[in-house]
């Protein structure tokens, strides 16, 4: 069901949720090799070598001594960016992505908090990392989780309805985006370049966040929640897959916006279908049963968040710090994204909350003065959003 | 090893109903908590008395007893020869209305569901019933179904504008302070403030409605049909009055009720008579707010899209005296002041094996199968032929016996049972025999057999495997005939009840014709007790409805699943003037390509259903057209509908599977015509 070639993209399950983790060099370097298929044989063919091997024995000649003017590399130069293979791009995004958070741990009254900083360099003095907190989430509590298997169990009825949804969408769901804006490897390649980064960096950090939060998923409490599909080792919260959905479904949505073509300017109507669906796939995991709809909530906090924070990168501007406090979310809820998001503005929620509780707040924050975009990553925001942008003839 | 006893209650012969006792019974043995706290909808008849002189008579049980708010102050001090009333009881005071010589005036009694307590409102409060008035083009569009998924934009006129005028959810958690004593009942300007809510960049959030209206509820354990890609109501409801948002359809306003799918789950009928009786009560009374400027009453179009196999199926029945009851002439309309109609599916069971005939010879042997792993009891029904008092020229013996031999004989004398109990002295199967008075004046056996399986306690089990039920009669013949018919019993589509149908079986049963395709009719001269003749639905046998069978539209063939007539014959009046369905209409487009497409439960979608379910709300769509000039009867006019539109079937005419003939309704869905 992929919709990438096998040479750039092909290993794009390996990322986050998705399969194996930490194989995303593996990727990178398969990815570099992947243009020689075009000329027939696979790099480390012997024949080809052997024939390699006898061409230069047989044209080489003596060693040239005059080598003619020949000047040095540009360094740190985005001009570079083209000439490289996807796969290696893609280990540089990560090589400036990946410093920009870390995840810490810390207990409030015996209830695990995770904090995801966002980090940057002082542009003063290069020794000096300032961060701050930019996701703070602390889970509910086990009888919260127990109330929660309420709903995971009702919504087992619909799994045949879903059965072929999430079977799809067990892999980076990307020919579901593909059905409501027209990404194609072959006109978008950049845009999914971007995605493709943003995916990788947000499953670290998912990752780091599952893993201080250690919720135990829902097989775990019940032997008759029976899961369609393979639990995931990693704990529950926060759901992979609605952070991934949600981060890719707002960055679409943001270079949609920036596009300057006027269907997806003059109407929320892109923005609201690619939350539906980011939606739609997050509860998917409920409906399997491996997730509770308090996972998708954190998820797609986390998911927007990181969105903004990957924009801020590419293209400057302000960010969101958030925090969610599962202990104050009503376990009878389910997951609804519009109590933290309207895609009309592409604005967050500045709270949401239970009958009684605050559960979630955000904040925009001022990006530090003198703290500069990536320039590498904001070349790759510049040539995704051309690909957004309306084509039109002179004439008109 | 399990053995009969005819010693079992001391009540056994006293009893008004039996399968009422049983299923009481039934439910203490298996429910974990004290099965007197539980609330049961009740149907029961009242004879000569109102409601308010029957409340009176069980004050000693009035923590027993809620009788819904929909009834009011008018409907409760009206007194009727005979009327059909749901209430809400516990199992004292059912037990006590279960009576023969009860004093309450109560002449039948059947047992609905038990009814979650969060769906009940005790401190209702009667809803204002104002007036709505219509422009004189108007037709009333009645709908009671399950899962109707009420969004959908084939029932909105705008974007966030609904058609819809009162919409009942039986299934959804009462709210304080509403008009609504069972579920929850919705307005047009209460759907609309929801469709405000949840529209989001003019995109509306179906799944957040329906959890803000409340038929969705992943919190609770009750089915949130409207979840699932196809929902039966909003096919339904999508055939008889959905119309193109765009259109501003406003002379087709909707009204409906969705039945729960716990209740329907349970499809061994009896379930669903107290529900659906205050379903078309509510729906009789909500209909009576249209009014034309002149003061007239709009007409109504009602379309109930199920079926059921239990009932004597010769127009007295339980089933059609509720329809009879609201809308014959002589019924709750008392004047002929509003046009009513009602369409009817004949049933999907033509090909099931639900029916059997015996009575012909002295000794009639009839196979039944009952599968394992089935959570519901299985229930079989014999009816003898009518007569006067239950005084019977006929006399039969029944005679059962398990997969393992027990065997259990009763004759036809009513009070006469045997229980079949298990090592435990714990009954797991009754056979019991009955007088059903009232118009129907027929013995009936009832056969009930436990669950063979248990989702979750060791509860007892009756056996699985083939039981043989044989009827033995003194004086054999055609006037002698006994019908016996299994009540449905399946799992439908996304609801996990863990029903499987029992079935009849026979030696001389032939299935299929030479070439392998499934026979539609009985073989000419066949000896097989069991019938595909009479399958007709219980509830399709009255005079008053429009009862609608399916064709397959490029086989021009009525389809092999479609009911047939005729009904039981009678002795003495009232004789229904019915041989079967009275007309068809498409219920699939090929028997390959099966079902008819409509309304999904979320907007822009559309989905194939395929039966006579999905062929009535086409009739009813094309009865709308005609029913505020035609002068004659509903059924006169479906008669005239089909020599307007037909379409031709192949082969003989068969009035008891085809009635008239078939209707093309293809026209009743172009896209300028939906603006009437």
């Amino acid at each position: 069901m992929s919709i990438f070639p096998q040479g750039a993209y092909g290993a794009y399950g390996a990322y986050g949720a998705y399969g194996a983790y930490g194989a995303y060099s593996a990727t990178g370097a398969y990815g570099a090799y992947g243009a020689y298929g075009k000329y027939g044989a696979p790099p480390e063919s012997p024949v080809l070598a052997n024939a390699l091997i006898s061409t230069h024995d047989g044209i080489s000649g003596v060693q040239l001594q005059d080598l003619g003017g020949v000047l040095p590399g540009a360094p740190n130069n985005t001009k570079n960016l083209p000439r490289l293979s996807a796969g290696v791009r893609a280990a540089i995004y990560q090589a400036e992505l990946g410093p920009t958070v870390d995840v810490t741990y810390a207990s409030e009254c015996g209830n695990p908090t995770a904090v995801l900083w966002r980090q940057a360099v002082d542009p003063a003095d290069h020794q000096i990392l300032r961060r701050d907190p930019m996701v703070i989430m602390s889970p509910p509590d086990i009888e919260q989780f127990k109330k929660q298997m309420t709903l995971i169990s009702n919504y087992a009825q619909i799994r045949p309805d879903r059965e072929a949804e999430i079977l799809t969408q067990i892999e980076v769901p990307m020919p579901f985006y593909a059905a409501i804006v027209f990404i194609d490897p072959a006109r978008t390649p950049y845009t999914l370049e971007l995605l493709n980064a943003a995916l990788a960096f947000a499953s670290n950090a998912y990752q780091r966040i599952k893993y201080t939060l250690a919720v135990k998923r829902p097989i775990e409490l019940s032997p008759q929640i029976q899961p369609m599909i393979p639990t995931p080792t990693h704990g529950a919260l926060p759901s992979g897959h609605a952070t991934e959905a949600f981060i890719i479904a707002r960055l679409l949505w943001k270079l949609l916006l920036q596009s300057n073509t006027p269907q997806y300017e003059d109407t929320a109507h892109w923005g609201e279908m690619l939350m539906r669906l980011a939606s739609r796939i997050a509860t998917n995991r409920t409906v399997a049963g491996v997730h509770y709809p308090v996972d998708s909530v954190a998820g797609a906090l986390l998911g927007l968040t990181l969105a903004q924070h990957v924009y801020s990168m590419c293209r400057g501007g302000n960010w969101w710090s958030t925090s969610f406090h599962g202990t104050r979310f009503d376990p009878h809820e389910d997951f609804n994204w519009h109590q933290l998001y309207n895609a009309d503005g592409d604005k967050m929620k500045p709270f949401a909350q239970s009958p009684c509780e605050v559960w979630m707040t955000g904040e925009e924050v001022k990006v530090n003065a003198g703290v500069a975009p990536s320039p590498v990553l904001s070349w790759l925001w510049s040539r995704a959003l051309k690909e957004w942008k309306d084509i039109r003839s002179k004439t008109a | 090893m399990h053995s009969w006893t005819t010693e079992h209650s001391a009540s056994a012969s006293t009893l008004l109903d039996h399968v009422t006792d049983y299923r009481l019974r039934l439910s203490e043995r298996q429910s974990r908590v004290e099965a007197k706290k539980f609330w049961w909808s009740v149907l029961i008849e009242l004879e000569g008395v109102s409601i308010d002189a029957f409340a009176a008579s069980v004050t000693r049980f009035d923590d027993h007893l809620m009788i819904p708010v929909e009834y009011d102050r008018e409907d409760r001090a009206r007194k009727r020869a005979l009327q059909p009333v749901t209430i809400y009881a516990r199992q004292p005071l059912i037990d006590s209305l279960n009576q023969i010589d009860n004093p309450y005036h109560v002449v039948s009694v059947h047992l609905g569901a038990i009814t979650p307590k969060e769906t009940l409102a005790f401190d209702a409060t009667p809803a204002l019933m104002d007036d709505i008035v219509v422009e004189p083009d108007t037709v009333v569009m009645a709908i009671v179904d399950y899962g109707i998924a009420i969004a959908h934009n084939l029932f909105r006129r705008k974007l966030m504008k609904t058609r819809i005028e009162h919409f009942t959810s039986f299934e959804s958690e009462a709210v304080e302070g509403g008009h609504s004593s069972v579920g929850r009942a919705l307005e047009r300007e209460e759907i609309d403030r929801y469709l405000v809510s949840q529209t989001y960049n003019q995109l509306l959030d179906e799944d957040m409605f329906y959890q803000v209206t409340g038929q969705i509820d992943w919190t609770s354990g009750r089915g949130s049909a409207v979840a699932h890609e196809v929902s039966h109501g909003t096919h339904v409801m999508g055939l008889a009055a959905g119309h193109a948002m765009e259109l501003g359809c406003k002379n087709r306003p909707i009204i409906c009720a969705s039945l729960p799918t716990w209740l329907v789950a349970d499809t061994t009928g009896p379930g669903m008579l107290p529900c659906l009786n205050l379903a078309f009560h509510i729906l009789t009374k909500q209909g009576r707010r249209f009014r034309f400027r002149n003061g007239g009453y709009a007409p109504v179009i009602f379309n109930f899209s199920f079926g059921d196999t239990s009932g004597p199926h010769d127009g007295t029945g339980i089933f059609t005296r509720l329809f009879e009851h609201y809308f014959a002439v002589d019924g709750v309309r008392e004047r002929e002041d509003q046009s009513s109609w009602l369409t009817l599916p004949c049933g999907n069971q033509n090909l099931d094996r639900l029916h059997a005939v015996a009575g012909l010879e002295p000794h009639t042997r009839i196979d039944l199968s009952v599968l394992p792993d089935d959570r519901t009891p299985t229930l079989v029904q014999l009816w003898l032929p009518n007569e006067e008092n239950g005084v019977s020229s006929t006399s039969a013996d029944v005679e059962v016996t398990t997969p393992s031999g027990q065997r259990a004989a009763i004759t036809s004398l009513p009070g006469q049972s045997a229980a079949l109990v298990n090592d435990e002295g714990i009954e797991i199967g009754r056979l019991a025999c009955q007088y059903e008075g009232q118009a129907t004046k027929r013995i009936l056996f009832n056969l009930v057999i436990n669950p063979t399986t248990h989702g979750v306690d060791e509860a007892p089990y009756a056996p699985a495997g083939t039981w043989k039920i044989e009827v033995r009669v003194s004086n054999p013949g055609e006037d002698q005939m006994i019908n016996l018919w299994v009540q449905r019993s399946e799992s439908l589509p996304g609801i996990r009840t863990g029903a499987r149908q029992a079935w009849l079986n026979n030696e001389n049963y032939v299935r299929y014709d030479r070439f392998g395709v499934p026979l539609a009719v009985d073989p000419k001269n066949s000896e097989c007790p069991v019938k595909r003749a009479g399958s007709i639905s219980g509830f399709a046998c009255g005079e008053t409805p429009i009862v609608v069978a399916a064709y397959s539209r490029r086989e021009a063939e009525i389809s092999l699943y479609s009911a047939a007539g005729p009904l039981a014959e009678r002795r003495q009046p009232p004789y229904v003037n019915r041989l079967g369905p009275d007309l068809a209409a498409k219920g699939d487009d090929s028997y390959v390509r099966r079902g008819v497409l409509s309304a999904g439960s979320r907007s822009g979608s559309l989905v194939r259903l395929s039966g006579t379910s999905v062929a009535a709300p086409q009739v009813a769509r094309a009865a709308a057209k005609s029913i505020k000039t035609w002068d004659g009867s509903a059924r006169s006019w479906a008669a005239g509908a089909v020599k307007h539109d037909p379409f031709p079937l192949r082969g003989e005419k068969d009035p008891t599977r085809a009635g008239a003939g078939g209707l093309k309704t293809g026209r009743y869905f172009s896209r300028t015509r939906s603006k009437h």
